[in-house]
């Protein structure tokens, strides 16, 4: 038994000493000379210990046997592993250098409109709290702009949107809440939605103004909705599109459609650049408020039973102050080195 | 609405807050403060100056030389005002002091005589637009004594946003209701003033008394009328105290009589009118609507043609003035005036509205009429407007006070469920709770069976008429910011996303991914680019409604052009317009638009550019339409729209029913203005209709179990015959083994015949069951070759036929 122990140590030594061997080589024909030494059949040193075999009582030599088996797989491809080394090595050599440090192939990066940006934003926030988005005609009738939100046309809220009407009957609506009529016109509650698109009114451009704008106009109507529910809903909101520390403030406004009426102002923390925290002014971001009653009675449903808010929100004053951009027309000017900085 | 600081807490004694902790409470309460203005910031160095001796300058006719108390001895000013006089006192600006706008008074010479100082205007102190001379102060003060605190102008102006619902706030004294409730409001008694002991009398539709003959000709108008008399005044200018809060409010002082009723309809918020009695004829006051083709001079020296109906105050004779809007010329009161007509009315705020919107004017009267006037203030008003013209321009009043009022008022009632209150704000409020909100505006409430029954005091009584309407007044007075906001529960709705928009955030990804940056352009457009007509455009570029979105895409890469920009790359979205001649609405459908110009890729070292062309146009099309409509759409040669791209180099794309579905091309050189330097420009017009409902899933096929085999053949094929001829024969003719036709070559020149080119197909064969043999492949292109032949006299390109791969 000792006998065949110390040859299998001897067996192991020599892996040892071949390994160190091949990794010491530096051309294929000290490889070889490395392989005849090792595993050269007759002057081989693995094979000269393999002839020791018939000297051993013959239950000691299937474990030696194995042993000695194992150490020739083992060395064998170390050596095909080193010799690929070296062929690789001939390749790389006969190929010029690379510098890699040129430039790469760059390709042309698209963006969103920094508009569509917040309003997606604004649309995947309240998606994960039940909304679905909704779309209406941007030329409506008086009846969807104004009358069946509770807006009589001689009434002096009627002023604070100027209009655009059009040849042959109709408007361009002036805010997206026409959307809430069809809606609720046609599906049932419980309706939770957005409604994003184009709004129009008489302005001239200026740096604050347009004739044309973005709405998101939002709308949940089902039984037992609270302004509670209300003031939640849209806080949650304001926290998790402002950053945490928002800080959310609800005051008595006025919109026809909406009794209690709000106008929702933030006040956001601000991280400088050294670090220090520190709360911007109050910004007002949305108009809203619980659905009046008068605008559920107007699409058929029963305000006892069910009850609702809304709200209109301005994306492009919130791209804005999101991005610090000072000119609505920016916005609408299409200057590829503005459109291209929110890739 | 303008407020005076000082004046609200004059009101409301107890009001014992600076303007901007005021103007918190008020944002909170539904009426945020626009600006603070702090009346007294500027003129600290302003003083009182005397003025002791005038003389008309000698080298300017338009000038005076003043000799000026200023407290510090008497100095010279130059003075341009017109209305300088000797004796009065003005605030006078010394050398060194600093007017608003941060300029230094220094000692000038003007026209050759030293000045030193400067008598002010009411615009030059910041206090209003008035400058038509300089501020003469009425009475007598200690010059050299600070202006600002002596005429009472450390004080702030606030400027308060007023909802149209509020009417009730568009005056001190409701201002203040909103911050210390009805019991915290005081009128102040005014310098001089006393109560007058005068008896109301009322009649229906016409009242007499005090001389007058009042009469109601259109009570659905005019609700009630109130008139006073005062006669033997003194018209002048108004005393100190009272002009300087009319400033500090925001108005112009003009006389002592027109400046009471000034005063209270800022004060109360009732607007009142002073004829001059002697130009009343009768004197009776009639108020009907106008006759056709009557005409009235208003106090602005207008005249103004009035439409039928339109209601007037006239006397038996003529209009005098405009109801509600404003008073006329005829009957104004000047300095000769001696006796006045007070008038005190309510007019019906729809009929204010309409007649003020079809003359294109707005006044302080008819704002405060449109948007609800106290129908329980009148008598309250007119009765402190009588009071301030007898102290301030002397003369006695009628003792009687006529009331024609046709309709007496009644507080509406409204009928409040304390429960319903909790339904709806989701925190439960008891009657106790209610009560105590409500009262302190004015409300009354009374326990009734399971309600309240709430009585809505007049100054609410044009916004507080339902239930709901009180259950927001309960949630503002509350407080909103008290209401937890804890997120509950809730249902998913039952309106499904819509399928357009889905699709719209499809081809965002899709062009975005592809380097194409999003523009927005609007819906408007110039006369020849629309077909619907904006009746009231602000500008002929936005006079109609865009028939396509690639116009305005256009304008977008004119734009960059002239700022430079070669490489561009756009698209929009949006909603275009038609009419179908019905005469409803726009006919209004969706489109994506898309333009590019410029080079495929961004300049790399390693290659040259390659612009644009028509066959990256065909693939991106091919690829957006298959990805808005369903089924087998193409792409093809053809006309979309001819005012757009170059002939025979256009494409239309259509759906799999074979509608034509939008366009692409090269744009006509004429459709851009483009610099010398520009490449050509791409564009692409597609519809979106709803976007795609239900598109089906894919339908798995299991992997080719068998080799495919492939083959080249190489076709002459005349200039005559359109490419595609020849595929789709190639494609339906190949038998059921041929998988797949291809074009990876085309050839001119060389052996290839003039008028020909040659095309080279690559077919690619595969069979389900089996491996195709080569001889079996041969064949079949054989086959192919043969009636290629018989149908188009095609013939392959010597020696390239049936090569292998």
């Amino acid at each position: 038994m000792s006998e065949a122990g110390s040859l299998i140590d001897e067996l192991r030594a020599l892996e040892r000493e071949a390994q160190d061997a091949i990794a010491g080589t530096s051309d294929p024909a000290a490889l070889e000379q490395v392989r005849v030494a090792f595993l050269g059949r007759r002057e081989g040193r693995v094979s000269r210990i393999l002839r020791q075999l018939g000297g051993l009582a013959p239950e000691a030599r299937p474990a030696v046997g194995a042993e000695a088996n194992r150490v020739k797989q083992v060395l064998r491809g170390a050596l095909d592993e080193r010799e690929r080394g070296f062929a690789r090595e001939r390749a790389d050599a006969r190929t010029p250098a690379r510098d890699l440090t040129l430039p790469g192939r760059d390709r042309w990066r698209g963006a969103r409109h920094p508009v569509t940006l917040v309003v997606d934003e604004i649309c995947d926030i309240f998606a994960r709290l039940g909304f679905t988005r909704a779309r209406g005609p941007e030329a409506e009738t008086e009846w969807y702009n104004f009358v069946a939100l509770n807006t009589p046309l001689d009434h002096p809220a009627a002023d604070e949107q100027d209009t655009l009407y059009l040849k042959g009957g109709g408007l361009l609506r002036s805010h997206t809440s026409p959307v809430q009529i069809r809606i609720l016109e046609e599906y049932p509650p419980p309706v939770r939605i957005l409604a994003p698109g184009p709004a129009y009114r008489r302005d001239t451009w200026d740096a604050t103004h347009a004739p044309a704008f973005f709405q998101i106009e939002g709308l949940a109507v089902d039984e037992g909705i609270t302004f509670v529910d209300f003031k939640a809903t849209l806080s949650e909101f304001a926290r998790r599109f402002w950053g945490p520390g928002t800080r959310v403030r609800f005051r008595p406004g006025y919109f026809p459609f909406t009794e209690p009426s709000a106008e929702v102002d933030v006040k956001r923390r601000v991280v400088g650049a050294d670090g220090s925290v520190e709360e911007t002014a109050w910004l007002e971001i949305m108009g809203a408020g619980m659905v009046d009653p008068a605008v559920l009675e107007n699409v058929g449903i029963d305000p006892e039973r069910y009850s609702g808010w809304a709200f209109g929100m301005g994306p492009a004053r919130i791209a804005m102050i999101k991005y610090g951009i000072t000119d609505i027309r920016m916005l609408y000017e299409n200057d590829i080195r503005f459109l291209a900085q929110f890739a | 609405m303008n407020v005076s600081r000082r004046w609200l807490q004059a009101v409301a004694p107890g009001l014992d807050l600076g303007a901007g902790e005021i103007a918190a409470r008020l944002a909170m309460r539904g009426a945020p403060v626009e600006r603070i203005t702090d009346l007294a910031a500027g003129i600290a160095g302003v003083v009182i100056g005397r003025v002791q001796r005038v003389r008309r300058h000698p080298n300017a006719d338009r000038l005076s030389v003043c000799e000026v108390d200023g407290g510090n001895g008497t100095v010279q000013v130059v003075c341009g005002a017109p209305n300088v006089r000797a004796g009065a006192c003005y605030p006078f600006v010394p050398v060194g002091a600093v007017l608003p706008g941060d300029v230094r008074i220094k000692r000038v010479r003007i026209r050759g005589q030293e000045s030193r100082g400067m008598l002010c205007s009411a615009r030059e102190l910041g206090l209003g637009t008035d400058h038509r001379g300089i501020l003469e102060l009425a009475g007598q003060f200690d010059p050299g004594s600070p202006f600002a605190p002596t005429v009472g102008l450390d004080d702030h102006r606030l400027d308060v946003e007023v909802s149209p619902n509020r009417g009730d706030l568009l005056s001190h004294v409701g201002v203040a209701r909103e911050l210390v409730g009805e019991g915290g409001i005081r009128l102040a008694e005014l310098p001089g003033a006393v109560e007058h002991e005068l008896t109301v009398r009322t009649g229906s539709p016409a009242v007499d008394g005090a001389g007058v003959r009042v009469r109601i000709d259109d009570p659905r108008q005019c609700r009630r009328y109130m008139a006073a008399v005062v006669r033997g005044v003194r018209v002048g200018p108004s005393p100190e105290w009272l002009a300087s809060r009319l400033r500090a409010a925001g108005a112009h002082p003009i006389n002592n009589v027109v400046d009471a009723t000034n005063y209270v309809l800022l004060e109360l918020g009732q607007p009142l009118h002073a004829f001059d009695l002697a130009r009343v004829a009768g004197p009776g006051i009639v108020v009907r609507g106008a006759r056709q083709g009557e005409t009235v001079r208003t106090l602005d020296g207008e005249r103004r043609e009035l439409d039928e109906g339109m209601l007037l105050i006239c006397d038996p004779g003529e209009a005098l003035a405009i109801a509600g809007v404003m008073g006329g010329s005829e009957s104004e009161i000047g300095e000769g005036t001696t006796d006045v007509l007070l008038e005190c009315a309510l007019f019906n705020p729809k009929g204010v509205r309409a007649v003020r919107r079809a003359l294109g004017m707005s006044t302080d009267a008819s704002y405060r009429f449109e948007r609800g006037v106290d129908p329980a203030g009148l008598e309250l008003a007119i009765r402190r407007t009588v009071s301030i013209i007898v102290a301030t321009a002397g003369g006695e009043p009628a003792p009687t006070l006529l009331d024609a009022c046709p309709r007496p008022w009644r507080a509406p009632v409204v009928a409040l469920r304390p429960d319903r209150v909790g339904q709806l704000l989701g925190v439960r409020f008891e009657a106790g709770d209610i009560v105590n909100l409500l009262e302190p505006l004015g409300y009354r409430c009374r326990p009734a069976a399971g309600a309240l029954e709430v009585t809505v005091p007049g100054h609410r009584s044009y916004d507080t008429l339902r239930e709901v309407d009180l259950v927001e007044e309960i949630a503002r007075v509350h407080g909103y910011d008290r209401f937890p906001d804890s997120l509950g529960a809730f249902r998913p709705g039952t309106v499904p996303d819509d399928p357009l928009l889905r699709l719209q955030d499809r081809l965002r990804t899709t062009l975005v991914g592809r380097g194409f940056l999003e523009a927005h352009t609007t819906a408007f457009a110039p006369a020849e680019e629309g077909e619907v007509e904006v009746l009231n455009p602000v500008s002929a570029e936005e006079s109609r409604l865009r028939r396509t979105v690639l116009f305005g895409l256009l304008h977008a890469v004119e734009h960059n052009f002239a700022r430079g920009a070669r490489d561009i790359r756009l698209f929009d979205m949006g909603a275009v317009f038609g009419t179908d001649g019905s005469g409803g609405l726009p006919r209004e459908t969706n489109r994506l638009a898309v333009a590019m110009t410029g080079r495929r890729r961004p300049h790399h070292w390693s290659a040259g550019d390659r612009p644009w062309d028509e066959w990256e146009l065909r693939g991106l099309a091919e690829e957006l339409v298959a990805a808005v409509l369903p089924g087998e759409c193409s792409v093809e040669p053809g006309a979309f729209d001819s005012t757009f791209f170059e002939a025979g180099c256009e494409f239309v794309l259509r759906a799999a029913d074979g509608s034509v579905v939008g366009g692409a091309g090269k744009v006509r050189a004429d459709r851009v203005d483009a610099p010398v330097w520009a490449g050509p420009v791409w564009g692409l017009e597609l519809e979106l209709g709803d976007g795609v409902r239900g598109r089906p899933d894919p339908v798995f096929r299991p992997l080719p179990a068998f080799p495919a085999v492939e083959r080249d053949l190489a076709l002459l094929i005349p200039d005559s015959l359109p490419a595609r001829q020849v595929l789709e024969f190639l494609e339906k003719g190949g038998g059921r083994d041929l998988v797949g036709v291809s074009v990876f070559d085309l050839f001119r020149g060389g052996d290839v015949p003039d008028g020909y080119r040659s095309i080279g197909f690559r077919l690619r064969f595969q069979s389900g069951r089996r491996t195709l043999t080569d001889n079996a492949v041969d064949r079949a292109v054989r086959r192919l070759v043969r009636r290629l032949k018989e149908e188009f006299g095609v013939e392959p390109r010597a020696g390239a036929a049936g090569s292998g791969r």
